[in-house]
């Protein structure tokens, strides 16, 4: 089987899987900043400060996406979603708004 | 104060062990590289919205009278090494910043930090999009998508930039 990466279905799958895992709380990995702590996985660790979720998020979405892009054939999303594919990193960010509404309420 | 147990002892608790010197010093790069690029993603962006030459010599006709492919380059390298710079600051705001945020009860301040850091992901998982949409075999197919996420970028780009200086103005890092 050939490889090629396809950027079409990077941004597709990027975006999809983004929004599911910020959505679900599913980060690949969590940082602990204070003491340099890594935590696989989606358990919380107690007792070793606040958590951050952005670099697990970033890996979970990219990696996904990028074996996505290689694995799956672009001709169809190419051919039936073309000028519209912008709309999905729209869509992604809208998500994310919702999702943060809490802050702002 | 969010209390954390004493697990090394030489890190006092909500303090990173990283030295302030350098992490002002990447803040100011993380400041100076962010103007280059919404220079770059700006001048593209007007470029691409004027797509007739006017060529009457005002300063606007000027600016938007670039060759725009040239700077997609440019702007995934700025792009990518802004987030990189932001990504190594990170854990200093979190800790240095975002607890004050959160005893002051700014949780507007916080919710606008959590949209910068995730649009700018977004726009990084965008960039290999926006680079094949600006490849000459791809000029005339992806027309429309080029100019939606050129200008995605921007609206990213500068939405990112304004809420950085704003939360810094706020609670600096240092």
């Amino acid at each position: 089987m050939k490889l090629r990466f396809s950027a079409t279905l990077f941004l597709v799958a990027f975006c999809v899987l983004y929004a599911l895992v910020f959505a679900l709380d599913a980060p690949l990995f969590r940082y602990y900043p204070l003491h340099g702590d890594f935590n696989w996985g989606n358990g919380v660790l107690k007792g070793v400060g606040p958590a951050m979720t952005w670099y697990g998020l970033m890996a979970n979405a990219g990696l996904g996406a990028f074996v996505l892009a290689l694995l799956i054939p672009d001709r169809w999303i190419e051919r039936a979603l073309r000028n519209f594919l912008w709309l999905f990193p729209v869509a992604t960010m809208l998500v994310c708004v919702f999702l943060l509404r809490k802050f702002f309420a | 104060m969010a209390e954390f147990p004493d697990r090394h002892a030489s890190t006092p608790p909500g303090k990173s062990a990283v030295s302030p010197w350098l992490v002002t010093t990447l803040l100011i790069l993380h400041a100076l590289v962010g103007v280059a690029l919404l220079g770059g993603i700006t001048h593209q962006a007007v470029s691409l919205l004027r797509a007739r030459p006017d060529r009457n010599g005002s300063f606007l006709a000027r600016y938007a009278g670039v060759s725009p492919p040239p700077f997609t380059i440019a702007v995934i390298a700025l792009y990518v090494a802004n987030v990189v710079l932001g990504a190594l600051i990170y854990p200093s705001y979190r800790l240095n910043v975002r607890i004050p945020f959160e005893e002051m009860s700014l949780g507007w301040a916080i919710g606008l930090f959590e949209l910068k850091e995730h649009f700018a992901g977004i726009g990084l998982g965008a960039l290999p999009f926006y680079a094949y949409t600006w490849r000459p075999d791809s000029l005339a197919a992806h027309r429309r998508d080029r100019l939606g996420i050129t200008l995605l970028l921007g609206v990213i780009v500068w939405w990112d930039f304004v809420v950085g200086h704003v939360l810094n103005n706020l609670r600096g890092l240092g």
